[in-house]
């Protein structure tokens, strides 16, 4: 069965923005942050960013790559991409749903 | 202070992690709500090492921008009633208007590590400054306080009584907070007219220390009195108010 995102309680939110950060291709922790800061303009912890990917990785959705230079730069795995895909296709048909209803009732 | 904070963490979890993440720290200016991040990240590794992970992870506790903004508003809230409580109803509302600034004084403690994250990375000197000197004067306001409870006006600790403990942390309190207007001024991290807002009333409070000591403008010193609290409490609650907004605005996917 494929890990899903909730899963993760309250760390859910951080590893989805970490799993759409990788799906540009590899990047080290400092690239997530900045990524994740710039995309969204809220600050992302280094306590927080490392307690999401020990889980993401422990789950098999990203896995680690040589380290280059003592930074080690992560990349999604098939199951990963899967897991988001899912994600993203729930949270979209969510936001679709919230809409129409918000929709409705200013009609 | 990054190897400090990464042998915070449990032995497995550094063996697997601690060179990157050591990296990593000593790659970016570490402000207060950093730290606070990696204190909470530590713990969580330890929890998570000795079992609780699941039921931890579903309780959510974190430090939040959103608590910090809270703790703001509550923190201004509290302390203008408190210290007009203790100051204006006479000594029957002594312990009540003592309480409510005792409890303003923690939530400030709250707001600053929770505010702080807001202050980007750039003046990490002006920022720790601004977080550090009023988080010492309200730890000092805090025990000084209880002191003033429990030993009245004897000199208790290095010959200071505990009003005079309270009255320092106060002085500590009120400086480092225009320390911290300033920083969120030169960030533009949070509202400016906010943080005026806050640096007038913190200033104004250290005029009217001066004027105390020095028993000048006497006749005005009420009026003064009550535009700094005014001015003061505002600062916070309007900090607090608009990092709650900015806050909202980001989780609904709107520009801040």
């Amino acid at each position: 069965m494929t890990p899903t995102i909730p899963e993760l309680g309250r760390f859910a939110e951080p590893a989805l923005l970490i799993l759409v950060s990788l799906t540009e291709g590899p990047r080290h922790g400092y690239a997530i942050m900045t990524d994740v800061e710039s995309a969204t303009g809220r600050p992302m912890g280094p306590g927080t960013l490392y307690a999401a990917l020990a889980r993401l990785e422990e789950r098999g959705l990203i896995e680690a790559l040589p380290a280059e230079d003592r930074r080690r730069p992560y990349r999604l795995t098939a199951v990963g991409e899967a897991s988001l895909a899912d994600q993203l296709e729930h949270l979209a048909e969510f936001a679709a749903l919230g809409l129409r209803r918000l929709g409705a009732a200013a009609r | 202070m990054t190897g400090w904070l990464v042998r915070l963490y449990p032995a497995g979890w550094r063996a697997r992690y601690g060179d990157e993440f050591e990296a990593l720290l000593s790659e970016r200016r570490l402000g207060p709500f950093d730290v606070a991040d990696v204190v909470l990240g530590a713990l969580d590794a330890r929890l998570r090492r000795g079992g609780v992970a699941t039921a931890h992870d579903r309780k959510g506790f974190t430090m939040s921008l959103r608590l910090g903004g809270a703790a703001a508003m509550v923190g201004g809230l509290l302390w203008f009633v408190g210290l007009g409580t203790a100051s204006v109803l006479g000594d029957g509302w002594a312990i009540p208007g003592m309480t409510m600034l005792l409890l303003a004084s923690i939530a400030f403690l709250i707001g600053l590590v929770g505010l702080s994250a807001f202050q980007a990375r750039r003046e990490p000197a002006i920022v720790w400054a601004g977080f550090a000197l009023p988080a010492v004067g309200a730890v000092a306001s805090i025990v000084g306080i209880v002191l003033m409870a429990t030993a009245g006006d004897e000199p208790v600790l290095a010959g200071f009584s505990g009003w005079a403990i309270w009255s320092l942390g106060l002085f500590g309190l009120m400086i480092g907070s225009i320390l911290f207007a300033i920083a969120t001024w030169r960030t533009a991290a949070l509202s400016r007219p906010a943080a005026a807002l806050l640096g007038v009333g913190s200033t104004l409070c250290v005029g009217v220390a001066g004027f105390s000591i020095t028993g000048g403008f006497a006749p005005l010193e009420g009026l003064f009195i009550g535009l700094f609290a005014l001015t003061f409490s505002a600062g916070w609650i309007a900090l607090g108010w608009d990092a709650v907004r900015r806050d909202r605005l980001a989780l609904a996917g709107g520009s801040i």
